[in-house]
C-alpha cells in the first residue's frame, strides 16, 4: 500500500514541475478546409520569446502577406502572460490535401518545433457576400446581357446580337464607357446605331428591372464550325444607395466603379446542305427575287441600252456576287455598274442590289440575252431555290449587217466577220428547191470516175494502130487497085444479080463488072478495051484457053444482048457463067 | 420483171418529188404568213423523205431564226452551206444567226502557203476536182492524137504545148481531189445544242472542267468514246463533250 502511494505522489510531483516549466510553440490555422479561391491564415504562437524562427517553406501555397509579428504581454493577478505570433496569409496554388511542415524556434537554448498541419483545398466556393458592401450591391443590381437570336445558324444566315444593360430599380448608373467593344471574328457584322437609350421595364430573374439597349449587331457567319464571340466589356459608375441617410432624410448614394462583361459565347455555325446544292449557287442565303430587265427591246445599231440584273429581298445581299449576264459576243458590252440599295436592320439586310450593263449593238439582227439563273438557300424552307430570268430578245432594226461577202472557207463560220455588207437584210427563204437524193454517191473514187479517167489513154495506142494500118494499105498501090477491082467486080456482079430479069440493065452491069475486073487484074485502061487485046493479055497471064473463050463469049453476049431478045433463062446462065469465069480467071491468072 | 421494177421506182421517185414540191410550196406559204412553227413541221416532213436540198435546209434555218432557236437555225444554215458552199444568201443569214451566239472564239488563222493551199483546195468539191481532172485527160488525149497525126509544124507545136498543159491540169486536179477528199473525210463538224455545255478534260463527269460552250457554237469532232466526243474548237482547244449536247452536221438522214 505504501509503495503505491509513493508512486502516485511521485507522478503528481513530476506533473506539477512540468506545468510550471511549460514552453508552448504551436501552429494554428484559420481553417483546415478551404476553397481554392479563399485565403488561409497561419499563426505560429509561442509563450516565451525565442530566436531564430524558421518558417516552413509553403511550397503548395503562395504567401500573400506576412510574416507579421505581434507580441502581447500582459499581467493579471501578478501573473505574466506573454504571446508572440508570426502570422502568414497563404493562398492555395491548387486543389488537394497539403501539409504545412514544421516551423522551428529556439527558446532558451532549446529548439522547439510545431506539429505539421494538414490543409484540404477544395474547389472554389462562393464567397460569402456582404450585403452592405456597395460593390457587391452594384454587382448584384447591374447586369449586362447579350441576347443572340440564334445559336446555331446556317452559314451566311443573319443572326442578331443585342446588348442590354439591366439596372435594378433602386440603382442608378451615372456614366459608362466601353472598355472593350465586342469583336466578331469570322463574321460579317454591322453595327446598328442605337440613337436614343430608352429605358424600359422588364423582369430579370423574376425581379423588376429597367433596361436599355446599348448595342445591336447583325452578324453573318462566314465560316462553319464553332465561332467565338469576343465579349463586350463595359466600365460603369454605379450609384448604390447606402443604409445611411443625410440630414434631409435622403439616402446617401455611393458611387462605385464597376466592370461588367457579357456575350462571351460560342456560335455553332452549320454548313449549308450539300445535298441539292445548285451548280450556280454562289452563297446567297435568305429570301430573294430575281429579274433581268432591259431599258429597250428594239433599237438601232450604235444606240445604247441598259440591261439590269437585279436581286431584291432579304438576306446577305452584300455578301454574294450577282450572276453574270452572258451576252452574244457580237454585242459590245461595258463593265457592269454595281449598285446597292440595302438597309440593315435587326432582321438582316433588306433591299436590292443590281448590276447595270451598258450594251451597244453594232450590227443589225436579233440578239438573245440568254436566261440566267440565280440560286439561293432559303432558310425558311431549309432548301435551295433557283430563280431564272426570261430570255430577252433584242431586236436591232437598223444598222450594218455582219455578213461578210468573202466567206468561202468552211471554217469561217465560228469567227465573227467584219462589216462589209453585200446585202443588208436577212434573206428571204428560197422558193426553188433543187431536190437531190440524200444518199448520193460520191463521184470521186467511184469506178465510173476511174474508168473515165483512164480509158481515154487507151485511145492513144488504138488510134495510132488504126492509123498505121491505114497508112500501110495506102502505101501498097497495086494491091489497092486489085482490091478495088475485086470490090468493084463483086459490086457490079451483085448489081447485075439485082438487075436479073431486066435485060438492058443486067448486061450493062455485067459488062461494067467485067471491065472493072479486068481493069484491076490486067491493069488495062478503058481505052485499051477490045477483045483481041484482052485475049492476048489473058494468054500472057497463062489463063487457059477455054476460060478465055468463055470470057470472050460472055463479053460478046453482053454486046449482043442489047439487040437481041434474050430470055430469062439465058440471063441466068450468063450470070452464072460470068461468076464461074471470073472465079476461074482469078485462080489461073498470074 | 426488172424493167417493171425500175419503172415502178421511177414512178415512185417522181411521185415523191412531186409530193415534196407540194409540201415545200405549202411550207413556204406558211413561212410567208409568219407561221414559222407550222412551216418547220412541214419542212421536217420533207426531211424524212429520201430527198433534200440546200434550199430546204436554208428555209428551215430561216424559220428557226425567226423563232429565235439559235442552235437549230445555225445547224440548218450550216447544212445548207455544206450542200451549197458558195451561196451568198446562206452565208448572209448564217452570219445573222451567228450573231445570236454567246461564244467568241479566236480562230487560229492559216498563214502564207498553207492559206493559199487551203484556199485552192477548198475552191471546189472533190467531185468537181475529179471532173476537172477527167476533162483534162480527155483534152490531153485529143490534143496528143492531133499532135501525133498533124502534118503542119505549127499545128503540131500548138497541140503539143496545150496537151502537156492539159495533162498537167489533170494531174493537179487529181491531187487536189485527193486532198479535198481527205479534208472532207476529216471534216466532221457539229453544232452545240445544249444551252450551256461543259467541256471536260477527260470523257467523264468528274474530270476537270476546261471551258464552257454555249448554244450554236460550231465544233469539230475528232473522235468518239462511250457517250463522249472529243472536240476541237476554232482556236484549236481540245476537250470532251457529252454526245447528247451536240448534233452532227454530216449526218443526213
Amino acid at each position: 500500500m505504501n509503495l503505491k502511494r509513493d508512486i502516485t505522489l511521485f507522478i503528481l510531483l513530476l506533473l506539477s514541475s512540468t506545468v510550471i516549466a511549460q514552453v508552448k510553440f504551436e501552429a494554428k490555422v484559420s481553417k483546415s478546409k478551404l476553397g481554392i479561391n479563399e485565403r488561409l491564415r497561419i499563426d505560429f504562437e509561442m509563450n516565451k520569446d525565442g530566436d531564430n524562427f524558421v518558417p516552413p517553406n509553403f511550397e503548395d501555397f503562395t504567401v500573400v502577406g506576412g510574416p507579421n509579428t505581434s507580441v502581447s504581454n500582459y499581467w493579471s493577478n501578478g501573473k505574466r502572460s506573454f504571446t508572440k505570433t508570426y502570422s502568414y496569409f497563404l493562398s492555395p496554388k491548387k486543389q488537394g490535401s497539403f501539409t504545412i511542415k514544421q516551423a522551428k524556434i529556439e527558446i532558451e537554448g532549446e529548439v522547439y518545433k510545431t506539429f505539421p498541419v494538414t490543409i484540404r483545398v477544395t474547389e472554389a466556393i462562393e464567397q460569402p457576400k456582404n450585403p452592405n458592401d456597395p460593390a457587391y450591391i452594384a454587382s448584384q443590381n447591374i447586369h449586362l446581357v447579350a441576347e443572340v437570336s440564334k445559336a446555331n445558324p446556317y452559314l451566311n444566315e443573319a443572326i442578331t446580337i443585342v446588348y442590354k444593360l439591366y439596372v435594378a430599380l433602386d440603382t442608378g448608373v451615372s456614366g459608362w464607357r466601353d472598355k472593350e467593344t465586342p469583336r466578331f471574328n469570322d463574321f460579317w457584322n454591322q453595327n446598328i446605331e442605337v440613337k436614343a437609350f430608352n429605358p424600359q421595364n422588364a423582369k430579370y430573374n423574376g425581379e423588376d428591372y429597367r433596361y436599355v439597349v446599348l448595342k445591336k449587331y447583325v452578324l453573318y457567319p462566314q465560316k462553319t464550325g464553332p465561332l467565338k464571340l469576343e465579349p463586350y466589356v463595359l466600365d460603369l459608375t454605379v450609384e448604390v444607395p447606402t443604409s445611411r441617410y443625410n440630414i434631409f432624410g435622403d439616402r446617401i448614394v455611393k458611387k462605385v466603379p464597376q466592370t461588367i462583361t457579357a456575350g462571351k459565347r460560342t456560335i455553332n455555325v452549320k454548313a449549308l446542305p450539300e445535298n441539292g446544292k445548285p451548280a450556280d449557287f454562289n452563297g446567297a442565303v435568305g429570301d430573294f427575287s430575281f429579274n433581268v430587265t432591259t431599258s429597250k427591246l428594239s433599237l438601232d445599231a450604235g444606240e445604247s441600252l441598259q440591261a439590269k440584273v437585279e436581286v431584291s429581298g432579304e438576306g446577305n445581299l452584300k455578301l454574294f456576287e450577282l450572276p453574270k449576264l452572258s451576252l452574244p459576243s457580237s454585242l459590245e458590252v461595258y463593265e457592269p455598274e454595281h449598285s446597292e440599295n440595302v438597309r440593315t436592320n435587326l432582321s438582316g439586310m433588306q433591299g436590292k442590289i443590281s448590276d447595270t450593263y451598258t450594251i451597244v449593238p453594232q450590227y443589225k439582227g436579233k440578239y438573245p440575252l440568254p436566261e440566267i439563273s440565280f440560286s439561293y438557300f432559303d432558310t425558311k424552307s431549309k432548301s435551295y431555290k433557283r430563280l431564272s430570268s426570261d430570255e430577252i430578245i433584242l431586236d436591232v432594226i437598223n444598222g450594218p449587217s455582219s455578213a461578210s461577202p468573202s466567206a468561202d472557207s468552211e471554217e469561217s463560220s465560228v469567227v465573227k466577220q467584219a462589216v462589209t455588207s453585200n446585202s443588208n437584210t436577212f434573206a428571204f427563204i428560197k422558193t426553188n428547191a433543187n431536190w437531190i437524193a440524200k444518199n448520193k454517191k460520191q463521184f470521186f473514187k467511184s469506178t465510173f470516175f476511174w474508168s473515165l479517167l483512164l480509158i481515154p489513154f487507151l485511145f492513144i495506142p488504138i488510134a495510132i494502130f488504126i492509123r498505121r494500118n491505114q497508112e500501110r494499105r495506102n502505101a501498097d498501090v497495086i494491091g489497092n487497085k486489085r482490091r478495088k477491082a475485086d470490090r468493084l467486080a463483086k459490086k457490079y456482079l451483085s448489081e447485075a444479080k439485082k438487075a436479073l430479069g431486066k435485060k438492058e440493065a443486067f448486061y450493062v452491069a455485067l459488062e461494067k463488072a467485067f471491065h472493072n475486073y479486068l481493069k484491076a487484074k490486067l491493069h488495062i485502061e478503058t481505052s485499051d478495051f477490045n477483045k483481041e487485046k484482052i485475049k492476048d493479055l489473058l494468054k500472057e497471064r497463062q489463063v487457059e484457053a477455054p476460060v478465055i473463050t468463055d470470057f470472050i463469049s460472055i463479053l460478046e453476049n453482053c454486046e449482043l444482048a442489047r439487040y437481041t431478045p434474050i430470055t430469062q433463062v439465058t440471063m441466068k446462065n450468063d450470070y452464072e457463067k460470068s461468076v464461074t469465069t471470073i472465079g476461074a480467071i482469078d485462080k489461073q491468072i498470074r | 420483171m426488172k424493167g417493171v421494177l425500175i419503172l415502178f421506182l421511177c414512178c415512185f421517185s417522181i411521185f415523191n418529188t412531186a409530193q415534196n414540191a407540194a409540201l415545200f410550196e405549202q411550207a413556204n406559204a406558211l413561212y410567208n404568213q409568219g407561221k414559222y412553227a407550222e412551216a418547220i413541221s412541214k419542212y421536217e416532213t420533207i426531211l424524212s423523205s429520201k430527198e433534200h436540198s440546200a434550199a430546204l435546209y436554208f428555209n428551215l434555218g430561216n424559220a428557226h431564226y425567226k423563232l429565235n432557236n439559235i442552235a437549230p437555225s445555225i445547224f440548218y444554215f450550216e447544212k445548207a452551206k455544206l450542200l451549197s458552199p458558195n451561196d451568198k444568201e446562206i452565208q448572209n443569214n448564217l452570219s445573222f444567226a451567228q450573231n445570236m451566239t454567246v461564244d467568241a472564239i479566236d480562230k487560229v488563222p492559216d498563214v502564207g502557203f498553207s492559206k493559199l493551199f487551203s484556199n485552192l483546195v477548198n475552191r471546189f468539191s472533190a467531185d468537181m476536182w475529179s471532173k476537172i481532172s477527167i476533162g483534162g485527160v480527155l483534152l490531153f488525149v485529143l490534143l496528143f492524137l492531133l499532135y501525133h497525126f498533124a502534118n503542119a509544124t505549127a499545128q503540131k507545136r500548138i497541140a503539143f504545148v496545150i496537151s502537156i498543159l492539159s495533162i498537167t491540169v489533170a494531174l493537179f486536179s487529181l491531187v487536189m481531189a485527193f486532198q479535198k477528199n481527205g479534208l472532207e473525210e476529216k471534216n466532221n463538224p457539229a453544232i452545240v445544242f445544249a444551252q450551256e455545255s461543259r467541256i471536260q478534260a477527260d470523257p467523264n463527269k468528274t474530270s476537270e472542267e476546261l471551258f464552257r460552250l454555249h448554244e450554236g457554237t460550231k465544233v469539230q469532232i475528232l473522235e468518239a468514246y462511250n457517250d463522249w466526243y472529243k472536240i476541237e474548237i476554232a482556236d484549236k482547244t481540245i476537250g470532251w463533250i457529252l454526245k447528247e449536247e451536240i448534233k452532227l452536221l454530216n449526218e443526213f438522214y
